[in-house]
């Protein structure tokens, strides 16, 4: 059995008399990954920023093995945060050497220099950037600073590793590297790590658990309809590109690669096109049905998996079977971005 | 026009002669400026510092209030520290009057105020990821504000630099203060204003050159601190 590492019970954090987050209760079990996932503005960021006590909640407590964290006391706090780091999700590199950069935590603590030359040698080794010491930071790719990022972090040796978004911006080459990084990392070091991402399939991928947040608070289960396409713009409208022929009408201002979320309660199913203001309407079959307490589930193949619920009621009304060819139709504002 | 051209020529005679009491002049306004800029330099960088990255009431009182003390007139500097520091003044017990002291506290007050300026403007030019990337990396508070400045320090150095043409150039305050007594307060710009009264312009002007030449290193150094990207 693990120890719990970090626990918050009843967290609150509020801006702007709008609270972003909300959590009643959150355990991280020493030695193992875990993956936060959820939408842009979720409170993801926010929630680690206040694990990582760089921010303090507006309410609620922190433990750290077992010990409540005394948000008043800052050598308490200075004596906890030197057992975590956090690595930001657009890296920021002190205008210096790569050496410089990497040896900043072990300065900082004291250590004599013969023992940061050594470690700073390891943790270049541990992201593959053996030689990197003398490096400008200007001189680097972005992959490379991500990587000189995490080695910053590592070479103090942390219990509890964050990181946010770690591949949002770098390309899928680095991706790769960052991905067997973080593996590698927690294999050999047993290094607690929660990270932060949009790529579902990378969280699962990579986390022992995920941890799915919507507006601030703990979903259960992971949202349906989630898709991952691209946002091109047509004749002064923004689609979202799915597949070949699946165009789905979005309103947003961002355009390229995203991830989309519809909410299964949004999506009207009817056996014929009908006339309404709605933007989205796609013909399919229905390829699975579930019953979840007195809610009928239903994917539809309109090309990608789309799921809509519905009541039993209709479900009966309607006579639906599997393979049943039906009309899915939804606005374009009930696509949120994820 | 021959007065000009003859204190030219004498001028440069006096220089290339490495006339003693002209670098005695010299080395004795470098002296006090330099030190008036350091002591400057311990207050008003911290300052700037706090100004920049604190949040508190009144914030924005206090930058008006630098930026107003930049156009500090140095007549009236030399003004209030005479009032302060003569004989009948509060401190006039320390007999600072007439002495090299009381000039460096002149153009301390005078610099002080470029430094918290421009230190705050610095410090608001560095990415905020600066602070707290040394904090997540364990920094305590002081820590991360010394790295913040040297995020900053080739800005925070022409603070220092401009901080310094000022002072070295002013004469209000060094001809109240010092009183330009030869050998002790006599400082360039108080010679130079002297020297001319009395019609000895080569002496006036060679002093006149050598303080060009200072101002010309200093806008040198600012241009390429300043060039330099932090």
């Amino acid at each position: 059995m693990n120890k719990t590492i970090l626990k918050i019970r009843n967290i609150k954090k509020i801006y702007n008399n709008k609270t972003v987050l909300d959590v009643d209760c959150l355990d991280f079990q020493e030695g193992k990954i875990y993956a936060i996932v959820g939408p842009n503005g979720s409170g993801k960021t926010t929630l680690l920023n206040i694990l990582n006590l760089l921010e303090n909640p507006d309410e609620g407590q922190t433990f750290f093995y077992g010990q409540e964290i005394n948000y008043k006391s800052n050598y308490h706090i200075l004596g906890i945060r030197r057992q975590m780091t956090l690595v930001n999700q657009n890296p920021f590199l002190f205008h210096s050497t790569v050496y410089d950069n990497i040896a900043y935590g072990l300065k900082i603590r004291g250590i004599p220099s013969k023992i940061q030359q050594n470690r700073v040698r390891n943790a270049l080794s541990m992201v593959g950037l053996s030689g990197f010491e003398k490096r400008k930071v200007n001189q680097l790719s972005g992959g490379e600073a991500q990587r000189v990022v995490i080695a910053r972090a590592l070479v103090i040796e942390p219990k509890i590793l964050f990181l946010d978004e770690p591949t949002a911006n770098i390309d899928q080459r680095h991706i790769d590297v960052v991905e067997r990084i973080i593996k590698k990392v927690n294999k050999e070091t047993k290094t607690t790590i929660i990270f932060t991402t949009h790529d579902l399939s990378q969280a699962y991928r990579l986390a022992d658990e995920v941890v799915s947040f919507l507006e601030g608070k703990i979903i259960k289960e992971v949202p349906e309809n989630i898709l991952r396409g691209e946002i091109i713009e047509k004749d002064g409208l923004k689609w979202f590109k799915v597949a070949k022929d699946i165009k789905i009408a979005i309103v947003t201002e961002k355009v390229g690669m995203a991830y989309i979320y519809i909410d299964p309660k949004d999506i009207i199913l009817s056996y014929q096109r009908f006339q309404s203001s709605a933007r989205n309407s796609f013909s399919g079959r229905i390829i699975k049905i579930a019953e979840k307490n007195h809610l009928i589930k239903l994917e539809v193949d309109v090309g990608v998996n789309l799921v809509t619920i519905i009541t039993r009621e209709s479900f009966q009304d309607m006579n639906l079977n599997l393979g049943s060819k039906v009309y899915l139709t939804f606005k374009a504002s009930a696509v949120k971005l994820y | 026009m021959d007065f000009i051209i003859e204190g030219v020529r004498k001028a440069f005679q006096l220089i290339f002669s490495l006339d003693r009491e002209i670098f005695n002049i010299v080395l004795l306004s470098l002296r006090i400026s330099l030190t008036a800029i350091i002591l400057a330099s311990f207050l008003g960088i911290p300052l700037g510092f706090l100004i920049g990255v604190k949040d508190y009431w009144g914030k924005k009182f206090t930058i008006a209030l630098v930026n107003t003390l930049l156009a500090l007139p140095t007549v009236v500097v030399g003004l209030i520290v005479y009032s302060v520091i003569s004989r009948r003044g509060p401190l006039g017990v320390f007999g600072l009057l007439y002495t090299p002291s009381a000039m460096i506290i002149g153009q301390f007050i005078l610099a002080t105020p470029i430094i918290i300026a421009l230190t705050h403007s610095a410090i608001q030019g560095i990415d905020r990821r600066a602070r707290s990337t040394a904090l997540t990396l364990g920094a305590t508070e002081i820590q991360s504000a010394w790295t913040v400045i040297k995020e900053a320090r080739y800005a925070v150095i022409a603070a220092v630099i401009t901080g310094f043409g000022r002072i070295i150039a002013e004469v209000g305050a060094a001809m109240m203060l010092g009183g330009n007594i030869r050998g002790t307060t006599r400082v360039m710009t108080t010679a130079i204003a002297l020297e001319t009264s009395k019609g000895e312009f080569g002496f006036g002007i060679a002093l006149g050159i050598i303080l060009l030449f200072i101002a010309f290193s200093i806008n040198i150094l600012l241009h390429y601190f300043q060039s330099k990207k932090v």
